[in-house]
C-alpha cells in the first residue's frame, strides 16, 4: 500500500522547481546588480555583473537629474489618488447595489458588469478626444479619471457585501442609523480584507500603467515612471548601468508593496480572475 | 421630514442615487461614452484638432482594402495563437510545482509571481538588454558557456522577434495564471487523493485522473482571460521590437495608435478601434457560448 515517490524523483523535482524559480528572478537580480555598477563599467565575463564592487553612485546620479524624482512624484500622486477614489466610489456603489432595494437594480448591475468587457486599448482614440475636449490632456485628473471608470472593484465588493448578515442592517435601523452610517460603520469595517486587496492591487496596476499615460502625457514634466523609463532604454549602447538604475527606481515601490502584502495581492487576483 | 426623505420613500431609486452617482458619472463619461463617441468619430474625417466632416462608411471601406490593417490583425492573431497555449500551460506547470508540499514553497510562489508586479516598461527594458546582440546577457551566456560563436540578432528576424515577444510576455504574466490555478488546486478535496492512495494509484495517475479533470472549469476561465489579454497586446511589442523588423510584429493596437496619433487620422483610427472592439466582443461571446454548451 505504501506509495512513496522514490528519493531520486524527489530530488529531481525539487531541484527543477528551485532552478526554475531562480531563472525567473535572474533577470530581476541582473537589473539590481547592473544598477550597482558604475556607469561605463566594462564586463568581460557574465559573472562579473554579479560580483563586487558595488556602488550606489548611479542612484544619486539619476535622482540628481530632476525629472526622475518628479516622475516618481507624478506616479505617486496618480496611483494614490486612483486607489483612494476607487475604494470610495466602488464601495459606495457596491453598497447601493447590495443593500438598497430599488427598481432596475439588476439592470444597473448588468450595465456596470458590461464595462468589464470594454478594453481601454479599443477606447483610447475616442478617450483622447473626450479628455482633450474636457481640457484634461496632460493633467493629473486626465490620468486618474479613466482608471477609476473600471467597474471591477464594484463587482468584487458587491459579492462581499451580499455576504454580510442582514440582521446587522435591521438592528442598526432600529437604532436609528441612516444608510450612510450603515455603510460607513458596519459595511466598510467588515470588508477590510477585501478592500485592502482591491486597494493594493489597484495601486500596483495604476503605478505600472503604460498605454493611457503614454498617450495622454505631452510633456516630460508630467511623465509617470513607466512613461519615463523607456526614454533611458537604448538598444545600441552597451552601458546598462543608468537605465537599469531607472528601472530599479521604478520597480522598488511595486516590489516592496508585493513583498509586504503578498497575501492580499494574491487574494486580489483570485477575485479578479474569477470574477473578471 | 424633508422633501428628499419623502420622495425617496416613494422612489427608492433616489435613496440609491447618492451612492451610485460618483462612480456612475465617471463610468459613463470615461468608459461607456467613448464607445459611442468612437463610432461617431469613425464616420468622419477627424484630426487631433477637429472634425473635418462626415464621410459615412468610407473609413471602414478603406480599412477593408488596407493591407496594413490585415497584416496587423494577422500579427495580433499570430500572437494570440503563440501565447495562449504557452502562458496557460505555463501557469498550470508553475502552479503544480508551487503546490508541492516542499520546503521553500513560498519562495517558489514569490519568484514565479514577482515579474508580474513590474511595469511593462521595466520588463521591456530588461528584455531589450537581455536580448541585445553585442553585449546582451543572453548572447553573452550562450557565447561564454554554450560554445555559440555567431552573434544572434534576436530582433533582426521575424521568427526570433516573435520568440522574444512571447518569451517576455510569458515571463511577465505567467504568474497571474499560476495564482488562479493555485486557487483551484487548493479547492480539490484532500480526500480524493487519500482515496486514490488507498486504491494504490501512482502520483502520475492521481495527476491524470484527479488533478487535471478538476482543473477543467478554471482552465476555461483562464483561457478566456488569456485570449482577450493577448488580443490587446501593444506595450511590450512597442517597447521591445517597435513592431519590427519592418512591420512584421506590429499588432493591431499599435497600428491604431500610429494611425490616430502619429499620422493624425483619428477618424480612421477610430474605425479600426471600433472594428477591434467588435472583434473582442464576438470572441468573448463565442467563448461564453462554447462554455455554456459544454456545461449543459
Amino acid at each position: 500500500m505504501e506509495n512513496k515517490t522514490s528519493p531520486t524523483t524527489k530530488v529531481l523535482k525539487y531541484s527543477f522547481s528551485y532552478l526554475l524559480a531562480v531563472l525567473f528572478i535572474f533577470p530581476i537580480l541582473w537589473m539590481l546588480f547592473a544598477s550597482l555598477k558604475p556607469s561605463g563599467y566594462h564586463v568581460s565575463k557574465i559573472i562579473e555583473w554579479f560580483l563586487p564592487p558595488y556602488s550606489f553612485v548611479n542612484y544619486s546620479d539619476v535622482i540628481a537629474q530632476a525629472p526622475v524624482l518628479k516622475w516618481m512624484l507624478n506616479s505617486l500622486i496618480v496611483s494614490a489618488s486612483v486607489t483612494l477614489i476607487v475604494i470610495i466610489f466602488d464601495s459606495l456603489a457596491a453598497f447601493a447595489l447590495s443593500v438598497i432595494d430599488f427598481k432596475y437594480k439588476n439592470l444597473v448591475f448588468v450595465l456596470f458588469t458590461i464595462g468589464l468587457m470594454v478594453p481601454t486599448e479599443a477606447n483610447v482614440v475616442a478617450l483622447f478626444d473626450i479628455v482633450q475636449k474636457l481640457g484634461l490632456i496632460n493633467t493629473y485628473p486626465g490620468l486618474i479619471l479613466p482608471r477609476i471608470a473600471i467597474p471591477l472593484g464594484i463587482i468584487i465588493l458587491k459579492e462581499f457585501f451580499d455576504a454580510i448578515p442582514r440582521d446587522l442592517i435591521d438592528s442598526a435601523r432600529i437604532d436609528g442609523c441612516g444608510l450612510f452610517r450603515i455603510y460607513y460603520s458596519i459595511f466598510m469595517p467588515l470588508s477590510k480584507a477585501a478592500i485592502a486587496s482591491i486597494g493594493i492591487f489597484t495601486f500596483i496596476q495604476a503605478w505600472n500603467a503604460f498605454l493611457w499615460p503614454f498617450i495622454a502625457i505631452m510633456t516630460k514634466e508630467m511623465f509617470t515612471l513607466p512613461v519615463g523609463v523607456p526614454t533611458f532604454t537604448d538598444a545600441y549602447t552597451p552601458d546598462y548601468s543608468i537605465p537599469m538604475t531607472v528601472n530599479m527606481i521604478a520597480s522598488l515601490p511595486a516590489i516592496a508593496a508585493f513583498l509586504l502584502f503578498q497575501k492580499q495581492i494574491i487574494q486580489g487576483i483570485k477575485f479578479t480572475g474569477i470574477k473578471g | 421630514m424633508n422633501l428628499y426623505n419623502e420622495l425617496s420613500k416613494k422612489y427608492p431609486f433616489l435613496k440609491a442615487l447618492p451612492f451610485l452617482l460618483p462612480f456612475a458619472l465617471v463610468y459613463v463619461i470615461f468608459l461607456i461614452f467613448p464607445i459611442f463617441r468612437g463610432f461617431w468619430m469613425s464616420l468622419h474625417r477627424w484630426t487631433m484638432i477637429r472634425n473635418m466632416g462626415f464621410v459615412g462608411l468610407d473609413n471602414y471601406l478603406y480599412m477593408i482594402k488596407d493591407p496594413a490593417f490585415w497584416e496587423s490583425l494577422g500579427n495580433t492573431l499570430m500572437f494570440v495563437i503563440l501565447s495562449t497555449p504557452t502562458i496557460v500551460i505555463g501557469g498550470l506547470v508553475l502552479a503544480l510545482l508551487a503546490n508541492q508540499k516542499i520546503k521553500g514553497q513560498l519562495f517558489l510562489k514569490i519568484a514565479f509571481f514577482l515579474p508580474y508586479v513590474l511595469s511593462v516598461a521595466v520588463i521591456s527594458s530588461i528584455m531589450v538588454y537581455f536580448f541585445q546582440p553585442h553585449s546582451g546577457l543572453l548572447n553573452g551566456i550562450l557565447q561564454s558557456y554554450f560554445g555559440v560563436e555567431e552573434t544572434i540578432f534576436w530582433l533582426g528576424e521575424a521568427n526570433l522577434a516573435w520568440f522574444v515577444i512571447v518569451f517576455a510576455t510569458l515571463w511577465w504574466t505567467v504568474g497571474f495564471n499560476m495564482v488562479l490555478y493555485l486557487a483551484a488546486l487548493q479547492d480539490i478535496p484532500e480526500s480524493f487523493y487519500e482515496a486514490a492512495e488507498v486504491d494504490g494509484a501512482t502520483k502520475l495517475q492521481q495527476l491524470l485522473y484527479i488533478t487535471l479533470p478538476s482543473l477543467k472549469p478554471i482552465t476555461w476561465v483562464i483561457t478566456l482571460l488569456q485570449i482577450i489579454f493577448s488580443f490587446k497586446i501593444f506595450s511590450q511589442v512597442w517597447l521591445i521590437t517597435g513592431g519590427g523588423p519592418g512591420t512584421e510584429t506590429r499588432p493591431i493596437v499599435q497600428y491604431i495608435y500610429e494611425t490616430s496619433f502619429k499620422q493624425n487620422s483619428m477618424g480612421y483610427g477610430a474605425a479600426m478601434a471600433f472594428a477591434f472592439f467588435i472583434i473582442l466582443v464576438i470572441v468573448s461571446m463565442v467563448q461564453i457560448y462554447l462554455r455554456n454548451r459544454k456545461e449543459v
